[in-house]
């Protein structure tokens, strides 16, 4: 578990409001989540409370940054971190307004708490929404702390300067660090500050370097602490038997032979999800140690209740799916279906939570991308006012929209792990540690729906195409939020369509692309074109494709793949070439980081991996049946950044839609087979 | 019930557990080395690597009294202040994102390492293809073990 400072940023929030010394700005964020509702306006209104007391040795001027007399500053990350970097980049941003050296940082996970707006790491917004409170938030300390010297030494605040954490006096070169600044600072009311000029980007120094990340040295060296390595006093660990067919329920159990396995603790009834308001009923084995549990778990006899989704099949509602968009085309129309079946997050940290519930107060440690939802569930569930429901938030082993816990996707099974390991601690009087298996984590997972889109055009102009598409939420199957959801059906079918549409109208597919797209995206396109080496010849059984996508509508990218099918039609990827443009890149190594994961998670579901729905259950159960790709099928990636000063927009699920569309035009290019359906499979794949 | 004396990172630690318990859940959860992680359980995943007497072996799938005796060495124990060359390059190239597998690529790779100090790209792609990585690191991955190997390709 996290090492817990002396105060907390959460102790010290509470101490200033009763205290009353320091300054305390809360910076409303609006909640933003595309997920869920349209974007809203993310400049946030700094909201002002009375200037209170705070204790001697901090100025936390708002609730992202804490100045101490001793020369700390901390800088608070209000969102998750699971693997797309917030931990870097979001402490850079204030960093930078700030005006202190990056290595002088420290970096504090902000516990779930409204104080922070919206937390949810969803939609690849985090960056976006805090790019100017963070900023503001920066500015502000930095303007209180240049008034403080200025005070000191008497002149205006124009006759200093900021760099290092050091505040000179122009004229004089006498200079005072922050540290020494802060008592005086505490002072001031923050009223008087706004607004706070924030630096032109072309001073920047921190924002647009690629600083290490910051965990990791502690990821390399095993130290690091994700929600599985949480280790609390007395704690046990719990597996549960789960219904596997989809809303299917307990009928009996029989435990004799768990209760006799070493290490098992108890075994009991527990509440995992629930199916239209009736809550679905498991068993969980406690017990000193996870394999004990499991152990336990695989020796229940379990009689279940299939219930109403026994005989659901994916193939039958692709068939529905399909039947419900077939119309004949219009005259002079190009219509094409494209399919994209289910596919699984498998983050390689399966799921877990960890809970201590007591008579009057909770503290959870979960793995999640939303941490103000799980407090939400415990407030609610346990009648716990926020402050007295805790939830920390360790380092995330992947996430991929598998943690988004948003309640509203179906069965809510988002908190099936909380609720669990909450109820298991309840009843144990201990805090309890849930752990899902890969089996479990694969088998109650939700999916990325499969889904079937019918694109259509008059041959006369590519702007008439139309997009329409069914998926199979609402069919029972567990449905959610899978890196770019929508976009990767969307993508697949539209950049597919085009290139369709290029051949049927004997147009290139560039130039046809060029003609769709605004200026922002045709430069992306037109580096991504110029930088793959397009149009040069290629070997036989090769070819090259391109698609440019816009995930939420935010940064254009742009991909060309180069393929080769060889006789038996086992298609190799062995390039692609990535363009974006995503605003200013706070951080432009990890920006190519998340276009390189990016592109490499859209091949495995190009390629490789899908889910199986058959007889109401999930037929795949772990990596040998679900294979994701290995080093050995990895192409070579290049990624280029559009340079920009404009607000930044998001890169986590920007790589990963145009890939198949890429792969597969190229494969068409290489063999003159059309590819309407992922993954793509060797069968009917010969090389031209 | 056994009572077993394992060698992890040149500590001797006795543990009482069932002889069949993987040595991954007595590294984590009875001596709290939590650096091995857990996440296929079958050992096709390679996140769970640890070194036994030299070897990179999944400890997900090796019971305890197997490792009794044996050498054994996690990524705590790799370099006694983390900076094996292995643990540097993967710094100097940015590797982990999730950070998650990151242990037991290291650990593969170290293994590789001390057999072949100057492995082929096709030689490093076929060792580290036992490992899965979920962010899509493995461009990096190659690059920092080339970093050690020399840059021979």
């Amino acid at each position: 578990m996290k090492a817990n400072p002396s105060l907390s940023r959460r102790d010290f929030l509470k101490v200033s409001s009763v205290a009353g010394v320091g300054l305390v700005i809360g910076l409303y964020v609006p909640a933003c989540s595309r997920l869920e509702s349209a974007p809203t306006d993310a400049t946030p209104t700094p909201v002002l409370p009375t200037p209170t007391t705070a204790p001697d040795v901090f100025f936390s001027p708002n609730v992202f940054v804490n100045l101490g007399t001793d020369g700390t500053v901390t800088v608070t990350c209000p969102r998750p971190d699971m693997g797309q970097g917030t931990r870097t980049a979001l402490p850079m941003i204030l960093a930078e307004e700030l005006g202190v050296d990056w290595p002088a940082i420290r970096i504090e996970q902000a516990d779930a708490d409204t104080a922070y707006g919206d937390q949810s790491a969803a939609g690849s917004t985090s960056i976006e929404t805090f790019y100017m409170p963070l900023r503001k938030a920066g500015a502000l300390a930095r303007k209180m702390l240049v008034r403080a010297a200025a005070d000191t030494w008497d002149v205006t605040p124009e006759a200093c300067s900021v760099q290092h954490g050091i505040v000179t006096n122009i004229q004089t070169q006498e200079a005072l660090p922050f540290s020494v600044l802060v008592r005086t600072a505490m002072a001031y009311d923050p009223n008087e500050f706004l607004p706070a000029e924030l630096k032109d980007p072309k001073d920047f120094t921190i924002i647009g370097t690629s600083v290490p990340r910051v965990d990791g040295p502690d990821m390399v060296t095993g130290k690091a602490v994700y929600g599985m390595d949480v280790r609390v006093p007395d704690m046990l660990y719990a597996a549960v038997a789960r219904c596997p067919v989809f809303r299917g329920q307990l009928i009996s159990f029989d435990d004799s032979e768990a209760r006799k396995v070493s290490g098992v603790v108890n075994v009991l009834e527990i509440t995992s999800g629930s199916d239209g308001g009736r809550p679905t009923r498991s068993v969980a084995v406690l017990a000193h140690d996870t394999w004990s549990a499991i152990r336990g778990r695989d020796s229940l006899k379990v009689q279940w209740d299939e219930g109403p989704s026994a005989s659901l099949s994916g193939d039958d509602i692709e068939k529905k799916l399909l039947e419900e968009m077939i119309y004949p085309p219009e005259d002079g129309e190009l219509v094409a279906y494209y399919t994209v079946p289910f596919f699984s997050h498998s983050t390689m940290e399966p799921i877990n939570s960890t809970v201590r519930l007591g008579q009057q107060d909770c503290e959870a440690w979960a793995p999640t991308q939303n941490p103000q939802a799980l407090q939400k569930f415990i407030t609610t569930t346990y009648g716990m006012l926020p402050d007295k429901a805790r939830v920390h938030v360790p380092l995330v082993g992947g996430a991929f929209g598998r943690r988004i816990e948003f309640p509203s996707f179906s069965l809510t099974l988002p908190f099936v792990h909380l609720m669990e390991s909450a109820e298991l601690s309840k009843a144990a009087g201990v805090p309890v540690k849930v752990v899902w298996t890969r089996d479990d984590d694969m088998h109650f997972e939700y999916f990325h729906p499969l889904s079937v889109t019918r694109v259509a055009a008059a041959l006369a102009d590519i702007r008439s195409m139309s997009v329409q598409r069914r998926d199979a939420s609402g069919y029972g199957i567990p449905t959610g939020a899978w890196r770019a959801v929508t976009n990767v059906p969307e993508a697949f079918a539209r950049q597919s369509f085009v290139d369709e549409f290029a051949v049927a109208t004997k147009q290139d597919p560039i130039e046809l692309r060029r003609q769709m797209l605004g200026d922002r995206q045709r430069a992306v396109l037109d580096l991504a074109v110029k930088k793959s080496g397009w149009g040069s010849e290629l070997p036989p059984g090769h070819g090259r494709g391109i698609a440019i996508h816009s995930t939420w509508d935010q940064s254009p990218c742009a991909e060309v793949a180069q393929v080769v099918v060889d006789e038996s039609g086992r298609i190799r990827v062995l390039k692609v070439t990535c363009a974006i443009d995503c605003g200013v890149a706070i951080n432009p190594d990890m920006v190519k980081a998340q276009l390189e994961g990016g592109i490499i998670f859209g091949l495995t579901a190009a390629l490789k991996a899908h889910v199986t729905i058959d007889k109401g259950r999930v037929v795949q159960s772990n990596f040998h049946d679900y294979p994701l790709l290995k080093m050995n099928e990895v192409p070579e990636i290049e990624t280029f950044v559009i340079k920009s000063t404009a607000n930044p927009t998001g890169t986590g699920e920007m790589a990963n839609p145009p890939v198949a569309a890429a792969v597969a035009n190229a494969v068409y290019a290489a063999t003159g087979k059309r590819i309407r359906r992922l993954p793509i499979l060797p069968e009917g794949l010969v090389a031209a | 019930m056994a009572s077993l004396v394992i060698d992890v990172n040149d500590n001797s630690y006795t543990v009482d557990v069932e002889p069949d318990m993987p040595l991954l859940w007595v590294l984590r959860d009875v001596i709290g080395l939590t650096g091995t992680k857990y996440s296929c359980g079958i050992g096709v995943c390679g996140t769970c690597t640890v070194h036994v007497d030299g070897e990179a072996v999944q400890s997900c799938s090796l019971p305890v009294s197997e490792a009794a005796g044996k050498r054994i060495t996690t990524i705590e124990g790799l370099s006694p202040d983390g900076t094996h060359p292995l643990q540097q390059a993967w710094l100097a190239e940015q590797v982990s994102q999730c950070g998650y597998c990151t242990p037991g690529q290291i650990m593969i790779a170290a293994a590789l390492l001390q057999k072949n100090p100057r492995p082929s790209d096709e030689e490093i792609k076929t060792a580290m293809s036992a490992a899965l990585c979920r962010c899509g690191t493995y461009p990096r991955v190659m690059r920092a073990i080339r970093r050690v190997a020399g840059g021979v390709g």
